[in-house]
């Protein structure tokens, strides 16, 4: 029997039993939907990290640090002095005010930052230039505004307002830069100002709320946070038994290695319900070729006595089962793919990275599809050898006889 | 010259649950080239085992059953199967022909398993489609959309389509009036006098006529004509063949 004729019967077998196949291939259709609409979506989570991460912000430093009294700017310069692994060392403090332009007034967050914020963020602008060294001691009435907050106040994110001023709580500032953000529609809006005009102004405290560092080019990033904490407990005098519970300092590779544990948990669970789809899904299978089996046995018989060997029966019921299982997981991988955009949704809410929601596209590689394929074969040729080997076991004198 | 069937002393013997059936007890037969031969018997007289072995079906438990001067009864299943592919045509009386497949797809599905070429195929099922005189716009054909004549034919022709040395046929005319029974019958006369072996299995006089010779099968054991009818002459009792 050649490869073409086994072809053939294959799909004459397949095409007269459309419906009853395409039912029967729906466990599989779910199994492989499941592994590849997992795959794609974690693929496009960790792609849209990599890609949210900046240069910078791959040394990104955040530090909370509660000591027991204000951390002031005079800390934050000596412990700069104390740490040459960082860069630099930035400060920011946080408040709320309104915010109003001459058409609208919102709520936003305010940060006091020093200039130096801007660049351990790695903050770029769509339009104007941060504030410099000159605002911050001059205490400059200066803001900068995301793209989120222009689109708030003035109606278009993109809206040129360099040059204009912003009310905040009744002052006035002129507005020198905007910065980017990742989804200026739906986030509220957040205004910057030098860290002692907010002081000044907003707080009335020239408290530090968050430090954040940028580490050296060639700091080690797997040490850094456990360096820092012991430098802090040093230079605070704080004591070691509560340090953990005081100290808290995230690298984003830690932020990585936080995602990565929770999607492989999710992954197991996947997994786990895939499989069982899986295992429910090759019964089917089996159970419709046992079926197809005995509805004929004559055509068995006939076969027999034209002369088919055993092995050309079980070649061609084996093959038979294959396909089903390989038909079910093309429409699996199409149906999981389109599934893991549906998805991503629910998902984009769990990756808030920087304060920004990332925007994640599923991402699928030829390595996943080539492994889908296989376990399909795999399943085919495990459930539907039994029915084969039955099938190419009958006697072709009773099966000719068999009503 | 060499018998295309030579059979010498094969018993069956079957074991089931209720025991051993002993289905053919010694038969010997001879069958020439170019013989149309009918073999006739009650149903249990052993008539069916006896297709099954000389179509390679089975195998005897003990004697020698040589097809073309080849011993058969040593030969492997898969040895079996080649030779069912290329040296016999079964023609049954439920025709067994696929039924969503078309009548060419038919004809060419033993050439499937006889290693024919692909190009050739199309071309020797159409030679035996016109042997036993199948018009040509059938041959696209749904088979389940054919006459019972029509189908028997188009089995005739997958018989054919090897070109064995004996084309075996299972009661070809127990399904079909008598008239197409006839059209069927002479198809098998014409391919005999073309130089096919033909061994016909039937139970009914009327075919058994259109046969040059004609054996009977009692009880598992082989009868000539003439001894046949004196077995009949010497006791009314005896259930006729047919």
């Amino acid at each position: 029997m050649r490869i073409r004729d086994l072809v053939y019967e294959t799909g004459s077998a397949l095409d007269a039993n459309r419906g009853r196949s395409l039912l029967t291939i729906l466990g599989i259709v779910i199994g492989i939907g499941a592994v590849i609409a997992m795959t794609a979506l974690i693929g496009g989570i960790k792609q849209s990290l990599v890609g949210e991460m900046g240069l910078n912000q791959a040394r990104m430093v955040y530090i909370y640090c509660w000591p027991g009294r204000d951390i002031t700017l005079d800390d934050l310069t000596a412990l700069e002095q104390r740490m040459p692994e960082y860069e630099c060392l930035t400060a920011a403090s946080l408040a709320n005010a309104k915010a109003t332009s001459p058409t609208k007034s919102v709520d936003v967050s305010v940060e006091g930052v020093l200039p130096s914020y801007f660049k351990v963020m790695g903050a770029k602008t769509t339009q104007g230039s941060f504030y410099t060294d000159e605002d911050e001691s001059a205490s400059a009435l200066v803001a900068v505004l995301d793209q989120a907050a222009v689109h708030q106040l003035f109606g278009n994110p993109d809206e040129p307002v360099v040059g204009k001023s912003v009310q905040l709580n009744g002052v006035s500032y002129g507005i020198v830069a905007v910065m980017e953000s990742s989804s200026p529609m739906s986030s509220n809006g957040t205004v910057w100002l030098p860290f002692s005009t907010c002081a000044s102004r907003l707080t009335g405290n020239w408290a530090v709320n968050d430090i954040s560092g940028l580490a050296a080019e060639d700091a080690d990033m797997s040490t850094i946070a456990s360096t820092t904490k012991d430098k802090l407990v040093s230079y605070f005098n704080m004591d070691e038994e509560t340090a953990d519970e005081d100290i808290y300092v995230q690298t984003m590779q830690s932020v990585i290695d936080e995602l990565d544990a929770m999607m492989s948990s999710f992954q197991l669970m996947m997994t786990a319900v895939a499989s069982i789809s899986l295992l429910v899904g090759g019964i089917g299978i089996m159970n419709m070729m046992l079926t197809n089996v005995t509805e004929r046995i004559r055509e068995i018989g006939l076969r027999k006595a034209l002369g088919a060997r055993s092995s050309d029966i079980t070649k061609q019921f084996l093959l038979e089962s294959v396909c089903l299982c390989v038909v079910g997981g093309v429409i699996g991988i199409v149906v999981g793919y389109l599934g893991s955009f549906a998805l991503t949704g629910l998902a984009g809410g769990m990756l808030d990275v920087g304060g920004e929601s990332a925007a994640i596209v599923p991402v699928i590689d030829v390595q996943s599809v080539l492994m889908a394929t296989g376990i399909c074969v795999l399943i085919g040729i495990l459930f539907g050898y039994y029915p084969a080997r039955r099938a190419a076991r009958l006697d072709p004198v009773e099966s000719l006889r068999y009503q | 010259m060499l018998p295309v069937i030579d059979i010498r002393n094969v018993h069956r013997i079957y074991e089931s649950a209720a025991g051993y059936t002993h289905a053919l007890k010694g038969v010997s037969l001879q069958v020439q080239r170019g013989e149309l031969l009918c073999i006739m018997g009650p149903s249990g007289s052993g008539k069916s085992t006896l297709m099954n072995i000389l179509g390679c079906l089975d195998t005897p438990t003990s004697g020698t059953f040589m097809l073309e001067g080849a011993d058969v009864s040593t030969l492997t299943d898969d040895e079996l199967a080649e030779l069912r592919a290329t040296r016999l045509g079964f023609v049954f009386q439920s025709f067994n022909l696929l039924p969503h497949a078309t009548v060419l797809r038919n004809v060419m599905l033993p050439l499937v398993y006889s290693d024919c070429p692909v190009g050739e195929r199309r071309e020797r099922a159409v030679r035996a489609l016109r042997a036993v005189s199948l018009p040509e716009p059938y041959y696209d054909h749904r088979s389940n959309e054919l006459s019972g004549g029509q189908m028997q034919r188009v089995a005739i022709a997958r018989a054919l389509v090897n070109d064995p040395a004996v084309i075996l046929a299972d009661e070809p005319t127990g399904n079909l009036d008598s008239a197409t029974g006839d059209m069927v019958l002479s198809t098998f006369t014409r391919l005999r006098d073309e130089g096919k072996t033909i061994v016909l299995i039937t139970h009914d006089p009327e075919v058994a006529a259109w046969a040059d010779r004609t054996v009977h099968i009692r009880d598992g054991r082989l009868l000539t004509d003439e001894q046949e009818r004196a077995l009949l002459a010497a006791d009314p009792t005896v259930r006729s063949s047919t």
